[in-house]
């Protein structure tokens, strides 16, 4: 005989048991004993397909179940199966990750205020440093400027602003923002100013849109793509949220 | 339903949150349970086990860590009666997660921390249709009637007496 240890929400079930002995020789075959001797515990094991409900585990003896043969492992005299509630959860809806948007401000302050101090000090190569620096941030998978956003949280002038969001657009964003500025530098080496400046003002006008605005032009095409079924472009919009625009805080 | 609780077990809940923000921390509530009134007796903090990069904003617990408490449970004389976890900069209120993963039958008390002090603590369980979570009353005793400065050690004399502190 093996026993099945119940959890203390499925006892009402068992008639208040906390242990009721079996004699199946597997897993699965104990579960439909259980449940053939005590019928009000079979929905609370099992879907409506017959598949085990999410917030259940298996283990037999201390060893859980799928490391072994799942519902087919066997069981022998004196073997404990104890169902065991999953217990998880988190803020967070499915799918979505904290994204700290106080972070991905300074990255556009620092942008914008680089870009500008670049035009009126008329240096070009600022500018493709700015371009540079994006670019390194977008392939290390990390927001270019993010030094300037541990200075100024060490110095206690920004908290982090998470909200439920993807980064991978926020990340894309920047790296198109890089290959415009790219784009810009090329223009100044060949001799044409006036394209290159217009390429670093348009970066200005989107960084700004984004910071000022809560509208991220590059999320927005990264979920135009997303929605084209474009591989790489895995990401949907949060749930609720226009494509691009900054995700609403949780009211409390 | 109502949740009672002593307001050292739910201090110990909202400083065990504040100590973990910005990631979530989580534990278990074991106490007993007579007609609509829940009475927690011991609060049981337990590591998430999430990796590092997720304990923001999801928290899971072991379950060998909820078998081992089912078994402190049962040496007490109590029952696990719920789960207690933190939501670091975000309401104390299920998320679709939360709902997700919801145990029938527990007590679910979320604390919401924001920028590392507890707001506010509520309590919800998952309806009959498992379609949604209702909130729960939590009741707060005041001073610390039973602890008697030992959290340590509770152990023995507290049986399955629900009303042993009542007037």
């Amino acid at each position: 005989m093996s026993r099945v240890r119940v959890p203390t929400p499925l006892r009402a079930y068992v008639a208040g048991q906390s242990e009721v002995e079996v004699g199946s020789a597997s897993v699965a075959e104990a579960l439909q004993e259980l449940v053939e001797r005590y019928p009000a515990l079979r929905p609370q094991l099992f879907g409506e397909a017959g598949e085990l409900r999410p917030y259940i585990n298996l283990f037999v003896n201390d060893q859980d179940v799928r490391s072994l043969r799942g519902e087919q492992t066997p069981l022998t005299d004196g073997d404990r199966l104890m169902i065991l509630p999953s217990i998880a959860g988190g803020a967070m809806p499915p799918g979505l990750r904290g994204v700290d948007h106080n972070a991905l401000r300074a990255n556009q302050g620092s942008i914008i205020a680089s870009l500008l101090a670049a035009f009126v000090l008329d240096a070009p190569g600022l500018a493709a440093g700015v371009g540079a620096t994006m670019l390194l941030g977008t392939l290390a998978g990390k927001i270019g400027f993010l030094p300037v956003y541990w200075v100024l949280r060490r110095l206690r002038l920004a908290a982090p602003d998470i909200l439920p969001d993807n980064p991978e657009p926020h990340r894309f964003s920047q790296g198109l923002g890089a290959v415009v500025l790219m784009g810009g530098a090329a223009a100044f080496v060949a001799g044409a100013p006036g394209l290159g400046w217009g390429l670093v003002w348009l970066v200005i006008a989107l960084a700004s849109l984004n910071l000022f605005g809560g509208f991220c032009a590059g999320c927005a095409v990264y979920y135009w793509f997303n929605r084209l079924g474009l591989p790489g472009f895995s990401q949907a919009p949060p749930p609720g949220a226009f494509p691009g625009r900054r995700p609403q805080p949780p009211v409390a | 339903m109502t949740l009672h609780i002593s307001e050292v077990h739910l201090r110990a809940i909202e400083a065990h949150a504040e100590s973990h923000y910005p990631e979530e921390g989580a534990g278990l509530i074991l106490g007993d349970e007579a007609d609509e009134r829940r009475e927690a007796r011991e609060i049981l903090p337990l590591p998430n086990r999430r990796e590092a990069g997720e304990r923001g904003h999801r928290y899971e617990i072991d379950p060998l860590e909820t078998l081992a408490a089912e078994d402190q449970a049962d040496a007490l004389g109590l029952k696990i009666i719920g789960v207690f976890h933190s939501h670091p900069d975000h309401p104390a209120a299920p998320s679709q997660t939360d709902l997700h993963f919801a145990v029938p039958w527990y007590s679910y008390l979320i604390t919401s921390v924001r920028s590392g002090r507890a707001h506010e603590s509520r309590v919800w369980r998952l309806d009959v249709s498992e379609s949604g979570m209702q909130e729960e009353e939590l009741e707060v005793r005041s001073g610390s009637e039973r602890l008697s400065g030992d959290s340590e050690s509770p152990v023995a004399s507290g049986g399955n007496s629900a009303q042993q502190e009542g007037p």
